[in-house]
């Protein structure tokens, strides 16, 4: 579903990411951890095409390598859902229009559509309630959440996840998690870039590490959301 | 869909009032300067067509021609040219009589001088100065006709004049085309860039393009055709004042008002669509 073929990033003089070659299967979850800086984000952003490999190739799905046009590049980030540390969210509309947005620039459904599915995933996060709130209205744990109902509002077959427990404190951060696994579990390839160890050992699947740009395979964790104290790993 | 745009534009504009008032008044001041151009030019149009509709040519006939041979002449006239009107060397007379006014003048002279005539007002499409040259050239070569007199050097200043005033008008136009193009290419610029983090969002959820811009193209069209209904109520207002003081001025019909708010709104979706386009190359991640 995602392969790095020696994938080499540099900004300018510093060296991002070092000859990465990794792959993710359909459904798969896979975690990588790194200090600030190691280049998680720069691995994220090559996905959704935000920056392009110095040299080497990246696939996603059917997209290959190379420079896409801008509808193609559009195309491929509507098959991907994205969570960031910093949520994201439109400061002057409400939860409901946030999530909401997504669907419209899917495309793929009709106008009658766009209210139903959207409540389905307030519903799914736990944010029925707060749709009309503005996202400075909330927590940051339920501003997580708004994010990431707006990353899976149009069922998408990878979830992208940047940080996504960095601002949270240790309760939220595990509801977050438990959330994300949910997904997971319901059919959804889930890739978490963390720089908290905890997080990485709360996922089930392969971990990776990246260090000064190099990514190594660290093993398989079983997962368990213990380590961050929520004890939400069944659900919300 | 269209409804979303719709409210994504109104949201928009609430949301940088200050940048719309400055495109407005500006796009304003340019759309009143081509409006009250416009109403000029029409009424200046209107003014030449009605003198054109007076232009004649007279064609002096040589006095051996019979009654028969006028008509055939009259005929052949009609089908090519235009309408004709015969003036009889005795009609000839008495309007000369009219003009003179002065008995004693008149009867130093013994008998009639003046020629039988047909005045020929040319079809629309043989009004223009080289047309009727041409035509007059023609006529002259008909053995019934001595002498043909049409005005040349005034059918020519009057030529002159409108072309003058349609290249004004043309001139006029591209200047507030460019006008309005500027306008709404910096403002729609500065609205997107102040919009930045959303368009940013939306690029990074997929949104296509034309998805981004639309609702940015909508608001330049509205700020647009509002420019344009404010302008068209100034040009009004002006033209209400001075038609106090200068008789026969008219007012522009209302398909010119519609040409000229479509126009403006047609040329500001255009500009809106390129510039928003361009600065979303720039600006999208």
């Amino acid at each position: 579903m995602i392969q790095f073929d020696h994938v080499t990033k540099r900004y300018g003089e510093r060296l991002a990411l070092d000859d990465v070659s990794w792959s993710m299967d359909e459904g798969e979850c896979v975690s990588v951890l790194g200090h600030s800086a190691a280049g998680k984000t720069t691995l994220l952003k090559l996905i959704t095409h935000e920056v392009q490999p110095t040299t080497g190739t990246v696939r996603v799905g059917t997209f290959t390598g190379g420079r896409l046009s801008r509808t193609t590049r559009a195309l491929l980030r509507r098959t991907i859902g994205v969570v960031y540390e910093d949520f994201r969210l439109l400061a002057d509309r409400s939860v409901f229009e946030n999530v909401a947005l997504a669907v419209r620039i899917s495309g793929h459904f009709a106008d009658s559509e766009v209210v139903p599915r959207t409540l389905h995933a307030l519903q799914e996060v736990g944010l029925h309630d707060e749709q009309a709130k503005l996202p400075q209205e909330l927590s940051f744990g339920q501003r997580q959440r708004c994010a990431i109902a707006r990353a899976i509002v149009n069922r998408p077959a990878v979830i992208l996840a940047d940080e996504p427990t960095g601002a949270l404190e240790p309760r939220s951060a595990s509801e977050v998690l438990a959330l994300l696994l949910r997904i997971h579990r319901e059919g959804a390839a889930l890739l978490v870039g963390t720089t908290r160890p905890e997080v990485a050992e709360a996922l089930p699947g392969r971990r990776f590490e990246l260090e000064e740009g190099r990514l190594r395979e660290t093993g398989t964790s079983r997962g368990s959301l213990a380590p961050l104290g929520g004890g939400l790993a069944g659900g919300r | 869909m269209q409804v979303f745009f719709l409210r994504e534009a109104w949201r928009s504009l609430n949301a940088h009032r200050g940048l719309a008032m400055t495109a407005i008044v500006s796009l304003t001041a340019a759309l009143t300067l081509c409006g009250v151009f416009l109403l000029l030019s029409f009424n200046a149009d209107r003014t030449m067509r009605a003198v054109g509709d007076r232009r004649e040519m007279v064609l002096y006939l040589r006095d051996e021609v019979s009654d028969a041979e006028v008509q055939a002449l009259q005929q052949r006239l009609h089908d090519l040219y235009g309408t004709t009107t015969f003036v009889s060397r005795a009609q000839a007379w008495e309007e000369f009589s009219e003009q003179i006014g002065d008995p004693d003048l008149l009867e130093a002279v013994d008998t009639n001088p003046l020629p039988a005539s047909v005045r020929l007002k040319l079809k629309p499409e043989l009004m223009g100065y080289a047309e009727t040259e041409k035509v007059a050239r023609s006529v002259r070569e008909f053995p019934e006709v001595e002498d043909v007199r049409y005005g040349a050097e005034w059918v020519q200043r009057l030529d002159a004049i409108t072309e003058g005033l349609k290249r004004i008008a043309l001139v006029l136009g591209l200047v507030v085309a460019l006008a309005i193009v500027l306008v709404l290419h910096n403002t729609l610029r500065l609205t997107v860039l102040a919009r930045r983090p959303q368009v940013e969002i939306m690029s990074r959820l997929g949104a296509r393009d034309g998805f981004i811009a639309t609702p940015f193209v909508i608001e330049g069209f509205m700020v647009t055709v509002f420019a344009a209904l404010v302008s068209l109520a100034i040009v009004a207002g002006l033209h209400q004042v001075v038609a106090m003081r200068v008789s026969g001025l008219v007012f522009l019909p209302p398909v010119w008002m519609l040409a000229f708010v479509g126009g403006a709104g047609v040329l500001a979706w255009a500009a809106g669509s390129i510039a928003v386009t361009r600065v979303l190359r720039a600006v999208g991640p």
